[in-house]
């Protein structure tokens, strides 16, 4: 089942009288439930392609639908919206707000979306997912890396979003952490049937993907599944 | 509480910036506090002048004397509907003037049954107002906390100066009634009956001449009054009137004695305003760096809360709020130390001065209220910055 399909999708940037293709004329779909891993060289246009999908950037042409909604129509408070509720972010400096303590980042996305379930429970629950029941107090400045970035991927599935993009998720921590970040992510993958997309030069954790795609120069140089098909 | 975490995260930035709204809404609340003492005292003379005429001597005279028969011609004028002699001496003779806010003290003499046609209305707080009975005194609050009397009580009046000539005259009156707070003209005065004042008028006729007036044939003002409900304008028609068919005397329209009032307290609003343009500079630059400041540093943050899905109204409302709340923890506090200073000063004002500060609903809301826009407004521009990040490039910013 198609989660998520871009068409043509095409994003430029001008730096000067130069036009920056850091996307040019992607077409693919990404079912629902897949681990899909974007590997490529610094400048091939992942993160660009990630900040689309994210909703974060506005396409020069091309289309890209989420869950058969053309996200071209969508007002930028409907994006944020579909932002909130369907996707969850998790970045390589982890971004989480020094002032707020462990529970109050994770519940972070929950202000902005109108829910009537109990937040609170489920952060709590999700810490409990990603072992950090011990440190829900604790301020980001008080956590290794590793713990921090936990506490994004709690975070980004606070809203049990159906995507989850990662940028670099293990660029700031060593092996062994990005070892269990790597098993962390399979885990959520397999258990909430949750998309993953991840953007990274790590091959390690690109390996544990079931899908690379290969981009070059804004352009899909290679997509292969290499694992598992997507549970759903 | 994200919000205070953020105010406390920068300490002494953001004391700094507070103690700019402070400083700007102290010096608001106290000079509003002046201003509005002097145009309290003010309303009480447009009330009392807007109500009747006041009709003296005519140009060129130089004494303020006329005679009582006067009053008859007067109400002869058609749309008079009542006329009163009035006398007026000074409480203290001799004293020397001091820089005060307020009026000098005061002895008026007139016809009790005068109080119900204005519309500043006397009543007392103790005892009762005048009856007509010769030898009593009705004090103002002022005057009567600076002679620390009460009812019963007796007062020398008018006061003997220390270094009185001996044929100074004063004369006993018993308080028959102390008044109301008014904030305006009464407060310091003492009012007592017309034969009363007629005597007290006689004592200050020089020597040569007191025997031979009779001082219950003189006036020295006449308060004309027109039927209840009679406006300025017809006031001033029935001045015109007054003027035209009674000779020798002068009346005159109550609207260029309102006017003259009205132009006072002009200056005093201009006093206020100009506090509250000095509280807008001061507080409101400050309130305007804080913010943008905030808005460099939380750059990454901005960018992180749109990914989760904060719209820009969201973002604009979080950083409102904070610039907002700055302002208005500022008023509060630079509010609170106005009313203490006014507190303290009105405290420590010697019996008998008139106090210089007035703290009105009128003043507490517009110290708070001008606080609270002023952080409202300042915030608007560091919000709208924030709030129309890229949060790609907020995002990823260094």
């Amino acid at each position: 089942m198609v989660a998520i399909r871009l068409e043509e999708l095409c994003k430029y940037y001008k730096r000067g009288s130069e036009i920056i293709r850091a996307l040019d004329g992607v077409t693919l779909d990404i079912d629902r439930g897949e681990f899909v891993a974007v590997v490529g060289r610094s400048g091939s246009g992942k993160t660009t392609m990630l900040d689309l999908i994210g909703l974060l950037l506005r396409p020069t042409s091309g289309r890209l639908i989420i869950d058969d909604v053309d996200t071209a129509k969508l007002s930028d408070a409907d994006r944020a919206h579909m932002r909130a509720l369907k996707v969850g972010f998790v970045f390589q400096e982890y971004n989480l707000l020094p002032g707020l303590n462990v529970l109050e980042n994770v519940m972070l996305p929950l202000r902005y979306v109108k829910k009537t379930d109990d937040g609170r429970a489920h952060a709590l629950e999700l810490l409990e997912r990603v072992d950090l029941t011990d440190r829900i107090k604790h301020r980001p400045s008080e956590l290794s890396g590793g713990q921090q970035q936990r506490v994004a991927i709690a975070r980004s599935m606070i809203n049990r979003p159906s995507l989850i993009l990662l940028d670099e998720p293990t660029g700031a921590v060593d092996t062994e952490t990005a070892e269990q970040l790597v098993a962390l992510l399979k885990r959520l993958n397999r258990e909430d049937q949750v998309t993953i997309i991840v953007v990274t030069h790590d091959l390690d954790l690109a390996a544990h993907a079931s899908r690379q795609i290969r981009l070059k120069d804004g352009k899909v140089l290679a997509d292969e599944r290499v694992g598992a098909v997507p549970v759903a | 509480m994200e919000m205070l975490r953020n105010i406390a995260r920068r300490k002494l930035r953001s004391v700094l910036t507070i103690s700019g709204i402070v400083i700007g809404i102290l010096a608001l609340t106290t000079m509003g506090a002046i201003a509005e003492n002097f145009n309290a005292l003010l309303d009480g003379g447009v009330k009392f002048y807007s109500s009747n005429i006041l009709v003296g001597p005519p140009d060129g005279q130089s004494a303020s004397l006329l005679p009582t028969s006067k009053i008859d011609e007067i109400k002869q004028v058609h749309g008079v509907a009542a006329a009163f002699p009035g006398y007026q001496f000074p409480a203290k003779p001799g004293a020397v003037s001091v820089v005060s806010f307020g009026l000098p003290d005061e002895i008026l003499a007139g016809d009790p049954a005068e109080n119900d046609w204005g519309q500043l209305k006397l009543t007392t707080s103790a005892g009762h107002y005048l009856t007509g009975a010769a030898g009593e005194v009705v004090l103002g609050d002022t005057i009567d906390k600076e002679f620390h009397k009460k009812v019963g009580d007796t007062i020398e009046l008018p006061v003997r100066p220390s270094d009185a000539k001996p044929d100074f005259v004063n004369h006993t009156f018993t308080v028959a009634g102390i008044l109301n707070v008014t904030r305006t003209a009464p407060d310091t005065f003492a009012y007592i009956n017309i034969a009363d004042g007629q005597m007290l008028l006689k004592d200050s006729l020089p020597i040569a001449i007191r025997s031979q007036i009779d001082t219950s044939q003189i006036t020295e003002a006449i308060d004309v009054y027109g039927a209840r409900g009679t406006s300025i304008s017809q006031l001033d028609a029935l001045a015109d009137r007054i003027n035209a068919q009674v000779t020798g005397v002068k009346a005159i329209r109550p609207s260029v004695i309102v006017n003259s009032f009205k132009s006072g307290g002009a200056i005093f609003t201009a006093i206020t305003t100009a506090a509250a343009l000095l509280a807008l500079i001061i507080g409101g630059l400050s309130v305007v760096n804080t913010m943008f400041m905030a808005v460099a540093e939380r750059v990454r943050e901005i960018g992180l809360k749109k990914a989760v899905g904060a719209t820009t109204r969201n973002i604009m409302g979080e950083f409102l709020l904070e610039a907002t709340f700055i302002g208005a923890l500022g008023g509060v506090i630079g509010y609170g130390l106005g009313v203490l200073i006014t507190v303290i000063a009105n405290g420590t004002t010697p019996p008998g001065q008139s106090t210089l500060f007035l703290i009105t609903i009128r003043l507490t809301a517009l110290s708070l209220g001008f606080a609270i826009a002023l952080g409202a407004v300042a915030g608007i521009l560091p919000a709208w910055r924030a709030a129309t990040l890229d949060p790609v490039t907020a995002l990823r910013n260094e």
